[in-house]
Order: structure tokens, then sequence, then C-alpha cells
């Protein structure tokens, strides 16, 4: 058994002999289990193995970053020294502030490791119970996914920070369809095994499908929407994209010059939290060692801070927000506040709207104005009085400031959606909106 | 590579009908500039063995960067118990088609070799792009520029005497470039340029001359641009508009894992279905093409992941569906051949069901013929925001740089032309296809965990009649 800290040890100990100045070694070692099924039958099941540290080296304002699988001594020293001729003549960037000063104490999160999922043997039958539940529920066809983490990180930087975390998980994604056109989604992602409830997802993916059946084209026009967790989630992990520092500076962020400034409606306070019990995104400590954190983006509407790390904050004046990836800061976990109705509140008031069950594709036209679309898939209903009928073929045309800003209504309770299509884990209630773009094709 | 044959022989001794063992060693340079600041540099390094097995009919997958004997027994061993525990979740066991199989090694060789450049030197080439479109008179606060180079070793062996070995070299750039002019903002996302081969490609490309003209045409297009026409009117698209078209269209609906439900939970089915072989889906002037072979393309190899040797192929000939893209499993299926589309993008991902170079094959008129006689119009150079439903009937391509056309010629830019269209709608529009091919190249994304492999999207330009432009 190679010993991590002490690979760190040797990789900081060489880095200061050879001159570098700021270095930061994250030893990881991950065991990742996937099941993959389609038409009700496993397709391939995927295991991955894999031992690396990822290593970032500052040289008189000059920083660059790989990642070393071969952990001997020689590849370590060889590694370095190609780091050293690589950075020697670049220029630096002018920028740079440093990293993190250590150490720092950390506290641990409940709900982010569970002994019983490291050692659970084989998870086909999760995968069956979810298969059956759609099947119950009415569809025909079941595709998905399953997968289980278990992760250990080790973390030494030349500041003085040693941290280690551990932590498990295990997720299901289930798509049911009834014909071509009728199709429903559900996700349940989870920390801990008692949390699992893989029948909860293939419960929904069915119960939509069979909502879904006979669809008819759906119209075009302003209508008030009603986004299910699973899409506005989606919409959401640009937002939290979009928050990061380095987007903005890069040009891919609407939230360009909007700090302080009114971003959404009041009803909206959206946060990042990276030390969410059982959030499938949460970790104890930053790519820097500083302890994450609750971070609020947008306070009832005002956007109050970019992501950042030790660098950019410095940059800014202000503190690290405790998201340092290597190179850039990124989101953990990010959570819309809930509101104040019940769910069925929230479709039994709708007189006319549509409900929206999920999305992909979403894409900017512009991302420093906000302008995109994102296309409806699985049920999607027009909402007329209560009743609901279903539609299909159109697509979200409009503006991601103002689809924040249009808001009008919260359900009370949240879902932690993780999936293909929603990589940043996000906590988000049934989100109403008033007016939002509908189009569909001219010919 | 005596461990690839180790953990071949393993694999049958533990009860594997089938087994491949693939290694992929990956080393290359990536370097980022923001805002004329160079933001650091990564050293690309990626080793490793992937290990696919069929045991009973199951499929199970396996890799390690741990390339020691011992690991790679382990995980043969995992394979295996995977293969054997899914075998009992199915209907019908995993069949795979009769290939004839190979022992070969190619490369692609480099004139100018990246890997014997200094990083500054690469810089250069961003501070160059950087410095000419500072030397316009667009203002253009945000530039985000990388440079990335590849050389991509691989060795695939299979339980059925394939051997393929190969050396694929890979440079590219990418920008993002934000136009603030009177008070608005237009931006050119993403850009980017790629070949497989050396460094001499990408210089002789000359990405800044695109970046100038890029930022000139979002400049133009804030004062001059105009609303696009109402009404039923022509388009012309360009070969970059009609690239995304026939990969997101084309492309990606012809793959036969996706028609047969294997993508369902992820990137979705098809419209098409295996009966359609042959059916019309387009005016006779389209012809789509996807080949993998095309010398320094973006896309590009000779053999794919499952040992197969490429060709070209025709997705759509004479407005037929003519020939769906298959890996060995769903070729199977349908009793045929595998045309060698089974890609994977590192050695701890399974090879999937994947485009390579999808082109509009050329027709013959210039590019004056095509917009001769067009009476009222829009020709759509580039585009920006761009998206298709799961069944890939539904797309949607928004103009960049986009112009009127107005009585056979080109004139004022057009702001933001949305062509929102079916499939069957696009293809069947189609009356005139030039005679000048262009490829852009594009990072695909399917699978999961996602699998970005390199394409190229492109072909020829093409007329479209009587479409009716969102605005």
């Amino acid at each position: 058994m190679i010993k991590m800290f002490e690979i760190n040890e040797f990789i900081l100990k060489k880095a200061k002999e050879m001159g570098f100045g700021d270095v930061v070694v994250m030893g990881k070692e991950s065991n990742r289990r996937q099941v993959r099924f389609a038409n009700n039958e496993i397709t391939v099941a995927k295991l991955w193995h894999e031992k690396e540290a990822d290593l970032f080296v500052e040289m008189d304002k000059r920083i660059a970053g790989t990642t070393i699988t071969d952990m001997s001594k020689e590849n370590i020293e060889e590694t370095l020294k190609a780091l050293q001729a690589t950075l020697k003549n670049m220029e630096p960037k002018k920028d740079y502030f440093g990293i993190a000063e250590g150490p720092f104490e950390y506290r641990d999160i409940p709900e982010t490791f569970d002994g019983r999922i490291v050692e659970l043997d084989e998870p086909n039958e999760y995968v069956e119970r979810a298969i059956n539940k759609a099947i119950e529920e009415g569809a025909k066809r079941v595709a998905g996914v399953l997968y289980t983490d278990h992760n250990k990180f080790y973390l030494s930087t030349s500041n003085g920070v040693e941290a280690m975390d551990e932590g498990t998980g295990i997720e299901i994604s289930v798509r049911a369809f009834i014909g071509d056109l009728e199709s429903g989604h559900g996700t349940n992602s989870s920390r801990m095994l008692s949390k699992f409830d893989p029948e909860s997802a293939g419960e929904k993916a069915g119960y939509i499908a069979s909502m879904a059946r006979n669809p008819e084209q759906g119209p075009e026009g302003k209508f008030s929407v009603i986004f299910d967790p699973l899409a506005i989630a989606n919409l959401l992990t640009y937002v939290g994209f979009m928050s990061s520092a380095y987007a903005a500076e890069a040009g891919f962020s609407f939230f360009i010059n909007k700090l302080n400034k009114k971003v959404a409606s009041e009803r909206v306070t959206l946060r990042d939290m990276g030390n969410m019990p059982n959030g499938y995104g949460t970790r104890k400590f930053d790519d820097e060692g500083v302890p994450t954190k609750e971070t609020l983006l947008i306070d009832r509407g005002i956007f109050k801070t970019f992501l950042l790390n030790t660098s950019m904050a410095k940059k800014y004046g202000v503190k690290s927000t405790g998201n340092a990836g290597m190179l850039q800061p990124h989101p953990w976990n990010i959570i819309l506040e809930p509101g104040e109705f019940e769910k069925e509140e929230i479709f039994s008031d709708l007189k006319r709207g549509i409900y929206i069950t999920n999305v992909w594709y979403t894409r900017f036209q512009n991302y420093v104005t906000g302008d995109f679309s994102t296309i409806p898939r699985d049920g999607m209903f027009l909402v007329e009085n209560g009743e609901m009928k279903p539609i299909r073929n159109i697509r979200v045309s409009d503006n991601m400031l103002r689809i924040l800003e249009n808001i009008e209504a919260l359900s009370n309770q949240l879902q932690h959606v993780h999936w293909w299509e929603v990589s940043v884990p996000v906590s988000t209630p049934y989100v109403l909106v008033k007016d939002v773009g509908i189009t569909r094709a001219t010919k | 590579m005596d461990i690839l044959e180790y953990a071949i022989e393993k694999a049958l001794e533990l009860g594997a009908q089938y087994a491949e063992a693939r290694f992929e060693d990956k080393k290359g340079t990536e370097l980022l500039m923001k805002n004329g600041s160079p933001e650091g540099l990564e050293l690309k390094v990626e080793k490793g063995i992937g290990i696919r097995v069929l045991v009973n009919g199951g499929m199970g997958f396996a890799s390690t960067n741990e390339l020691r004997k011992e690991s790679i027994l382990k995980v043969v061993d995992k394979a295996v118990k995977l293969a054997r525990a899914a075998s009992k979740v199915r209907k019908e066991p995993v069949i795979f088609s009769e290939e004839d199989f190979h022992r070969v090694y190619y490369e692609v060789k480099m004139k100018k070799n990246f890997q014997d450049l200094a990083p500054e030197e690469k810089m250069e080439l961003l501070k160059k792009i950087e410095e000419e479109v500072k030397d316009t008179d667009v203002n253009v606060p945000m530039r985000f520029l990388e440079y990335s180079d590849e050389v991509w070793h691989k060795i695939f062996i299979n339980s059925e005497g394939a051997y393929v070995e190969s050396v694929i070299p890979r440079v590219s750039v990418l920008y993002n470039l934000v136009v603030f002019e009177n008070n608005q903002v237009e931006q050119a996302p993403f850009v980017e340029r790629g070949f497989s081969g050396g460094f001499e490609l990408i210089e002789k490309d000359e990405p800044w001359e695109r970046a100038v003209k890029d930022v000139k045409a979002l400049k133009k297009l804030i004062y001059e641009g105009r609303s696009p026409p109402e009404g039923k009117v022509d388009i012309v698209i360009s070969p970059e508009v009609a690239g995304i078209a026939v990969h997101e269209s084309v492309g990606h609906p012809y793959e036969l894992d996706r028609i047969m439900g294997r993508e369902a939970a992820q990137a979705g089915e098809s419209f098409v279905k295996p009966t359609m072989l042959g059916e019309r889906i387009g005016s006779d002037m389209v012809n789509v093409v996807e080949d993998p072979t095309i010398p320094n393309s973006w896309g590009f190899y000779l053999y794919d992941d499952e040992g197969v040797k490429a060709r070209l192929r025709y997705l759509i000939k004479g407005g037929l569906i003519n020939e769906f893209l298959m890996n060995r499993e769903y070729a199977a299926k349908l009793g045929m051949h595998s045309n060698a589309a089974a890609r994977a993008i590192s050695y701890k991902r399974e090879p999937i069901v994947r485009m390579a170079n999808t082109y509009l094959a050329p027709g013959d008129y210039s590019f004056e013929e095509l917009i001769e006689d067009i009476k009222l119009g829009v020709y759509m150079v580039s585009f920006n925001e761009w998206n298709i439903d799961d069944r890939r009937y539904q797309q949607r391509y928004i103009g960049r740089e986009a112009y009127l056309i107005e009585n056979g010629e080109l004139k004022e830019p057009v702001k933001r032309p949305i062509l929102e269209i079916t499939t069957k709608g696009l293809w069947s529009s189609v009356d005139a296809v030039g005679k000048e091919v262009e490829y852009y190249p594009g990072t695909c994304g399917k699978g999961e965990p996602g699998q970005g492999v390199p394409v190229w999207m492109g072909g020829a330009p093409a007329r479209l009649r009587n479409i009716v432009l969102r605005r």
C-alpha cells in the first residue's frame, strides 16, 4: 500500500529544493462502480480504480498544473523537472496572488461517509428494484445508470495544509418510456445507503411517462411555466458555473458587472454549500485546503458574490469563498431556498400554463446577456384549470436573468438533483416562472 | 505489450468468451491566456489500461492506471465478475459481429513536432491572436484563449487476433472574444481550430486572421445589423452551419446504439428506426458523408477502438437514409458488419458508437450561383446557440454572423436569425449545394460518463428554400 501523505511530503520537499514557491498536491484514490441499463436489461457494468495526484506549482508568479499517476520517486522528480523547465521562460501571471495560508481546522460533515457502501458487493438489485417500480407505474422500457462511489482525498500544500477526506455515495438515474414520445425521468442521489431510494426514481419516471401518453404538438408564445426540480436544476447548474469569478473574467457569465445589483426576483435566495450534509458535491476543503462553507450567491434577488479562490479574492480585496479548484473556482452544491407553497398549491393555482418535467441541451447565444434556449424532454404538459394535457416538441427560448426575475412561486420542499445533465448537484423546489418564451419549429 | 496479452489470457481463463485490452498513453500541453495575461500551463498526462469482456452475454468493463501485473489481474477479475453478474439481468446476450482483424501500426507524422517546442513558442500563437485582436478598432474587453496539443498512443488487442497500435498527435486553438460597442455586447464563444498532425497545421491555419474577422464582423453587426426578414425566405447556410446541422440531425440519429435505446437515459433515442434504411429524409441534392480517414482531420483514425478498419460511409445518399453508424454489438443485431464507428476517449472509457468527420458532400454550385436568384433571404455564416431534441428531430441554430441577401446580392448584417426547424423540414428544403468544402472542429458529447471526442463537422454551403426565420 502506497502511503499518499508520504508521497505528498516527498513532492513538497523536492519542489522546495528545486525553487518552486506555492505547491499544492491533491492525492486521490477512487473506486467507482457503474451499472448501465436500457430496455430493462443491464447493458454494461464497470469499475474504475484510480490512484493519482493532482499537482499545482508556482514559480515567480508562473503557474502550472499536472497529474501524476506513476508515484515512483523517479517519475515524481522527472515531472517536477519538466514543470521547472517548462515554466522557466514563461511570462508571469500578473494577477496571481498566492494560495491559502494554512493550517486550518476541519469539521466532520455529517452524512458524507457510509462504510456499507464501501462493503456493498453487488448493486444490481437496486437497478432491478428501480426498473420494476417504473414498470409498475406503466413503463414499457426503462433505461438508466447506477453509481457507487468511494473517494479518498489527501491534500498537502506548501502553506502548511495537510488534510484528508473520505466520502461515499450511491445514486441512480432512471428514464422510463412507454412509446417513442412518452417518457419520464427520476433521479436519487445519496451519500448514505440508508437514505438511498432507487424506487422513488423509478416511480417518478414511470409516473410521468404514464401521464405523458398521446402528446400533441405544444403551443408557442409566453406562458407561466412550472419547472420540475429536475428541469430547474439544469438551469441552476449554469447559474452556478457563471457565479465563478473565473467564468466572469473569461466572458462566460451574465453576472458580469452585476455585483450587489438585482439579478432575480426577491423570492430568490441562492447559495453554494460545500459543507452540505448528504450533498453529492460535498467535501471538507477546497483544492487549497480552505474549509468549505455556505456562500450566499443571491440574497433575496441581489447578487452578493462571485465564487472565489484565494488568489482571485486577494485581487478583488475580499476573502476566499472556499471554492478553489486547481485552476479556477467552482461550485460544490447549489441550493435554491424553498418557498412557502405546497407543490399541489402551485399546480392548482395555475389557470393556464405549462409544466416541464425535464430539460436538456441548454445553450447560450450570448453568455454575457444570458440569452439561451433549452429543450424540454420527457413529460411536458399544458396545464389548464388543474387539468394536464400532454404536449411535445417545444423549446424554452428566453433569457436567464429574465427567468430569475420572473420567478413567482417556489414550493416548500427541496430535491437534491445530480445526473448526466446536472453535473454540479442542485437542491431545488418546484419553481413557477411567468412569461417564459416557448417556441417550436417553423417547418 | 506483454501485460495486454496477459490480461486477455487471464480473462479467457476466468471464463470470458471475448476479451479486449486497450493501453493508452496521452501526453500534451495546454496553455491559457485570459485578457492578455498567461493563466497557466498544464502538462496533460494520462496512462492506463481498460479491459472489456463478454461473459455469458453480459458485458463488463474495468480500468486502472496502476500498470503492475497484480493490479491488471485484479481489474481483469473484476471485469469478468461484473460481466457475469450483468448477464443475469439480460433478456438476450450481447453478441459481437464477426470481423476481419489485422496486426497493424500507423501514425500521423508531424512536420513540426510540438513536443520539441518550448511552451513559450506555443504561447506566441496565443499572443499573436491577442495582439492582432487588440490592433483592430474593435473594443474586445474579454479575451479567453487556449492552446492545446497531445500525442495519443494506443495499443488495442482482443481475443480474436486484433493488434492495432497507433500514434496520433492533435493540435488546437480555441477562443472566446467578447465585443462591447455602442452599449451592446456580442461574442464569438468557443471558436475552435483543430487538426491531427503537427504544429505546422495550426500555424498555417492562422487562427488570428479568423479572430480578427470575427470581432470586426461583430462590431459591424452591432452598428449596422437589422432584424431578419419576415415571412418565407430563402436561406444559404455556410459550411460551418451545414456542419453543425449534419452532425446534430444526421450523424447522431444514425448511431445504431442510440436507435436501439442504449443511450436512452442520457443523450436519448432517435427518430430513425432500423426499418427506415432507404427512406427519403431530404431532397435528392443531399448527400451526407462520415469519414474517419480524412488525412489531418480532427476526428482522424484508421482503425476504431474495436480493431475494425475504418472506411468512408454515406449516411444519406441522394436524400435517402443509406447507412447507420455501427459498432460490433449493434451491427450484429441487424446481421451486419461494423463500419468501425466504435470510439473511446480514454483507457477508462468503453468504446461506443461515435462520429468522426461528418460533412455535407459538395454539389456543383459556386457561391454566386447559390445566391444569384434569391430575391430575399439570409446567408448564415456562423452560429452561437444551437440545440436539438433528444430524438434529433427539432433543432435550432442562431446565426452569429449573417447577412441579408437581396436580389442576388449580399447586403447588410442580420442580427440573430433563428433557424428553428425539423430534420425533415431542413433537408427537404435544400435545392442546391455548393462546391467548396470546409471543416470545423468540435468536441462531440455522448456516453456516461461523458466522452467528448474530437470530430470535424462541415461540408459545402447549401441553399434552403421557403423558410420562416424566427426573430
